[in-house]
């Protein structure tokens, strides 16, 4: 016989009884308990992320007087910083727009192959967020390094004695320095994303190899 | 949600749990993991009665909620890792009408299945209750085709870890 035909017939002659049954009084405590399922936590983090980045990108205009002068002086102008602000805060609402489509698409009843379509489209919302974010905070970082050194009277008298070769160092280390912090910072969030999906892309990998 | 519609499900989760506690058992190794993983499809199904229309069956219904909640939402606890603790749980559903010799390949066939992947573990659910090639691949969002493969192939790899 099949083995899977043994398993069946002993798998339906079970079928009716069951070993633990659960009351109708402990389902309803049940039913309401909190879900711990990835697409909550996936909904967690991205208001965190959210939260995260419009804090950082808003942080200058809820900050001290002092600070926001120090801010436009090291941009020379503040209409680089008015522009860079208002770009940040369009992409945040383009992207709580689709963050929300998003998880509204996400549905428990939907087949296994698109449910876990779903879920990877939200997380790959979050990841294109998070990169756009870490190339402004790259730029801005790079330019207000520039304007400092440029404009600012303290810091442009030290730069004036160093020659230019000394100079164009100091430059490079300190933007690979940024672009290293940058990395690390991306590379934990993969960390984090990737311990959180691990199951869920290994099946959907699995899903997709059954089509090749 | 109203109470009504609250009772209404209770009632049908209450009638239809063996299925719940099926998914449970092929997907996790002791008591702990399964009452975590039982509660997490309470939470989905809830989640997503409203929407249920009645022009599925019920238990098809919870089929698939139970299989995407278990492949795809769940996140397994720490507590779930412990895989020695199997042999305690495994299937406590003792069939009297076998004799030893098949009791003793049932609980191999239980246990090989345990190896499979989530995948292959969801096919061989849905095969063994009897759903056909089209409710299968309408589940898993593959072709029809591909489920009968990769059914013929989840066979064969039963029979390998089954004889080594």
């Amino acid at each position: 016989m099949d083995e899977l035909e043994l398993l069946k017939k002993d798998w339906q002659a079970n079928s009716k009884q069951t070993d633990q049954h659960i009351s109708s009084e402990a389902i309803y405590p049940m039913m309401h308990k909190k879900s711990s399922s990835i697409v909550k936590t996936l909904f967690y983090i991205s208001i965190a992320e959210l939260v995260f980045w419009l804090i950082l990108n808003l942080y200058p205009y809820f900050a001290s007087e002092k600070y926001r002068q120090d801010l436009e002086m090291m941009y020379g102008n503040s209409t680089t910083l008015i522009v860079l602000t208002l770009i940040s805060i369009i992409v945040i609402i383009v992207f709580v727009y689709l963050l929300y489509k998003a998880h509204k698409s996400i549905s428990v009843t939907d087949n296994a192959k698109k449910l876990m379509e779903s879920i990877l489209k939200t997380r790959k919302i979050i990841k294109y967020y998070v990169v756009f974010n870490l190339v402004m905070a790259f730029v801005t970082i790079t330019m207000g390094m520039y304007f400092t050194m440029n404009y600012n009277p303290e810091v442009s008298t030290q730069f004036a004695h160093m020659s230019s070769k000394q100079m164009f160092i100091s430059m490079l280390i300190m933007t690979v320095g940024v672009a290293i912090f940058l990395l690390v910072f991306w590379l934990f969030y993969r960390l984090i994303y990737g311990i959180l999906l691990k199951r869920l892309n290994r099946n959907y990998k699995e899903l997709k190899k059954l089509e090749v | 949600m109203n109470k009504e519609l609250e009772n209404n499900f209770v009632e049908l989760l209450e009638k239809h749990q063996n299925i719940v506690h099926k998914v449970c058992r092929l997907y996790t190794n002791n008591q702990d993991a399964h009452n975590d993983l039982f509660q997490e499809i309470t939470i989905q199904l809830w989640k997503a009665y409203p929407k249920f229309r009645g022009d599925a069956k019920f238990s098809t219904w919870m089929y698939r909620v139970g299989l995407n909640t278990a492949i795809t939402l769940y996140r397994k606890s720490k507590r779930t890792i412990k895989t020695q603790e199997f042999e305690s749980v495994s299937f406590k559903i003792k069939s009297v009408e076998y004799d030893d010799t098949e009791e003793q390949q049932l609980k191999l066939l239980y246990k090989a299945v345990h190896q499979l992947n989530d995948i292959e573990k969801a096919l061989v659910l849905l095969y063994l209750e009897d759903k056909n090639y089209s409710e299968i691949s309408e589940t898993l969002g593959i072709s029809e085709v591909n489920a009968r493969v990769k059914m013929n192939r989840v066979k064969k790899k039963l029979r390998t870890i089954l004889n080594p």
